[in-house]
């Protein structure tokens, strides 16, 4: 079966600025992609290329096999999205806008699924408000709901959870996380990183246009962080010395080991055993800390 | 080929162009009738009595015509623009853009939404027109040839609809919007002959007229009602016809074109 997302070779310029530069990357039925950058990378531009919101200067987009820009329109009805900046909608209530926005997928009765989306993201009690009466948060769950009311296979989602409280946050999450049961395919941006560490399985980062990374997110983070394992020592005279010690302070010493390394040899060369120490501490790396340490690398090769 | 997904999606968007001005009902009636009801009064009546035309129809009767034309061509205008504009301004012309609406079901929604509110205010301006005209005349105006008048009125309100549709995509400011719409459409549709026969033109000004479409969608809608105009019923029928079909073409470029994202 065709992927739900392949992009290849992307390039998308504004005038003469180069937003997207030669990206590629495909997504797995069911799965949760991350698509990460600092401000600019490049992130909304692919994906107002997917949706056709704007036309790549080069490259190939397709969705579940249908080209975007050849066979746009069974391409349309596959995908959902929904935009980082929020939509007022001048006139209508919450529920008018999901009832037309059926309409332009030619679904004629549509309550069922629209009630549905209304209970799920908690907009019951606001569905006859105007949109413009509703606060920022209720917009965007108006926005995610609107993405889905043609039970698209793949959603797209920028930024989703800018200016939403956690409560909110957390039942988002947890919406996506069963839509991804039903199989349904999602590429989502975001910039709390915490969020895209539990949720997606593979993430692509971004800097500048260009995709500097593309992996498995447990496995960038081994890669690219360090484990920091700290304790004291019952023998707080013992003097010791390690090329991984990077701090002393108090009796308690603090090492930065590769994933290559596990602690079972860190306490080997150190000739220590369990015994020997007090307070032992283990912080996992995260993909805050391995996004840092791309973009830094990043920034020096470029100079 | 025509699918009925497309009639589908199409009349939603239609439905939902009718709901939207709807909602501003009062604009949508009050106002023509207003309007209508000042030009009738100052031109049809005040002053109409100083003018006289060649043959033997009342000022009265002969702007009337102009007026609903007039009424039709703006309001067309006028809904398909702002639609599009505050679209724009929200953001949500974009799902224009993401669903599988098409080019052609985009443009013949809205093509039929300003038509819809075009036929409201000519009704409405037809109305007023007529209870004038029977206070000072004892009578109504009759329709001369009903067919030739909805023929006129319905094209040319299509054509103006998708003209807004045009320019509202094209322009990039409110400055751009009412530049176009006071320095291209206002006089082009006020030198169409909504107020005078090209007789009472100086021959330069009558050899450019000829130039103008609007003459022909005025002149037409004349035709149907008072019977007689400036221009023959096929000229006013090809210009008319050719005319729609050059601004359907402008929009389906400017659509293929243009950017749906919010300004
Ligand atoms: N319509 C546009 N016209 C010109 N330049 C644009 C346009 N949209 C984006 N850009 C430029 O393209 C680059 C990428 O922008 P983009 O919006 O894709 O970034 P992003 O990764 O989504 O950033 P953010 O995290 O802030 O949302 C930026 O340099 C931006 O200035
Ligand atoms: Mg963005």
């Amino acid at each position: 079966m065709a992927p739900p997302l392949k992009v290849q070779n992307l390039v998308k310029n504004y005038n003469k600025v180069q937003a997207v530069k030669n990206v590629s990357f495909e997504l797995q039925p069911g799965e949760i992609f991350g698509l990460l950058g600092p401000n600019g990378a490049g992130k909304t531009s692919i994906i107002s290329c997917i949706v056709t919101l704007e036309t790549p200067n080069e490259g190939l987009i397709e969705v579940f096999g249908h080209d975007v820009t050849q066979q746009a329109k069974a391409a349309k009805y596959k995908m959902g999205f929904v935009p980082q900046e929020l939509i007022h909608h001048g006139f209508f209530s919450a529920e008018e806008i999901l009832e037309i926005h059926s309409g332009y997928y030619c679904i004629v009765n549509n309550r069922e699924r629209i009630h549905y989306l209304l209970n799920e993201l908690g907009l019951w009690e606001h569905k006859d408000k105007k949109v413009r009466q509703l606060s920022g948060g209720m917009k965007r769950r108006l926005l995610v709901a609107k993405a889905l009311v043609h039970e698209p296979r793949l959603l797209l989602l920028d930024e989703p959870t800018a200016g939403v409280d956690i409560e909110l946050r957390e039942s988002l999450w947890k919406f996506v996380c069963e839509l991804k049961k039903e199989g349904v395919s999602v590429l989502l941006t975001t910039h709390y990183l915490e969020e895209a560490e539990e949720l997606c399985q593979r993430v692509g980062v971004l800097s500048h246009g260009r995709l500097i990374k593309l992996g498995e997110t447990h496995d960038l983070i081994t890669e690219l962080t360090h484990r920091r394992v700290s304790f004291s020592l019952k023998n707080s005279l013992k003097k010791i010395h390690h090329e991984l010690k990077t701090e002393e302070l108090n009796n308690r010493h603090i090492f930065n080991i590769p994933y290559t390394k596990s602690i079972e040899e860190l306490f080997n060369e150190l000739s220590l055993g369990l015994g020997d120490v007090t307070d032992l501490k283990i912080q996992e790396g995260s993909l805050e800390d391995a996004f840092r340490y791309l973009l830094v690398e990043d920034m020096e090769e470029n100079k | 080929m025509i699918k009925k997904r497309d009639i589908l999606s199409f009349s939603m968007l239609y439905y939902k162009e009718l709901r939207r001005f709807n909602k501003v009902v009062i604009q949508t009636v009050l106002t023509p009738l207003i309007t209508s009801s000042l030009y009738l009064l100052i031109f049809g009546i005040s002053l109409g009595k100083n003018i006289h035309l060649l043959g033997d129809i009342p000022y009265l009767a002969f702007i009337i015509p102009g007026l609903v034309m007039m009424g039709v061509l703006n309001n067309a205008y006028q809904n398909s623009s702002t639609s599009i504009i505050s679209g724009k301004f929200s953001g949500d012309l974009q799902d224009l853009k993401i669903t599988p609406l098409g080019d052609h079901q985009i443009i013949w929604a809205l093509a039929l939404g300003g038509l819809t509110r075009g036929l409201i205010v000519g009704g409405i301006t037809f109305f007023v027109g007529q209870i004038f005209y029977y206070q000072i005349y004892d009578k109504f105006l009759l329709i001369v040839h009903p067919l030739y008048l909805v023929i006129f009125v319905i094209i040319g309100g299509l054509s103006f609809a998708v003209m807004g549709l045009c320019v509202a995509f094209w322009a990039r400011t409110f400055d751009q919007l009412s530049a176009i719409s006071s320095f291209i459409l206002t006089p082009l549709i006020y030198l169409g002959g909504v107020f005078f026969t090209l007789e009472n033109l100086h021959p330069t000004w009558q050899a450019l007229s000829k130039f103008n479409p609007l003459l022909y969608l005025i002149n037409g809608v004349r035709l149907g009602i008072l019977g007689q105009s400036d221009v023959s019923l096929n000229s006013a029928l090809v210009v008319s016809f050719g005319f729609f079909l050059f601004v359907y073409f402008i929009a389906l470029r400017s659509l293929q074109k243009a950017s749906f994202s919010r300004w």
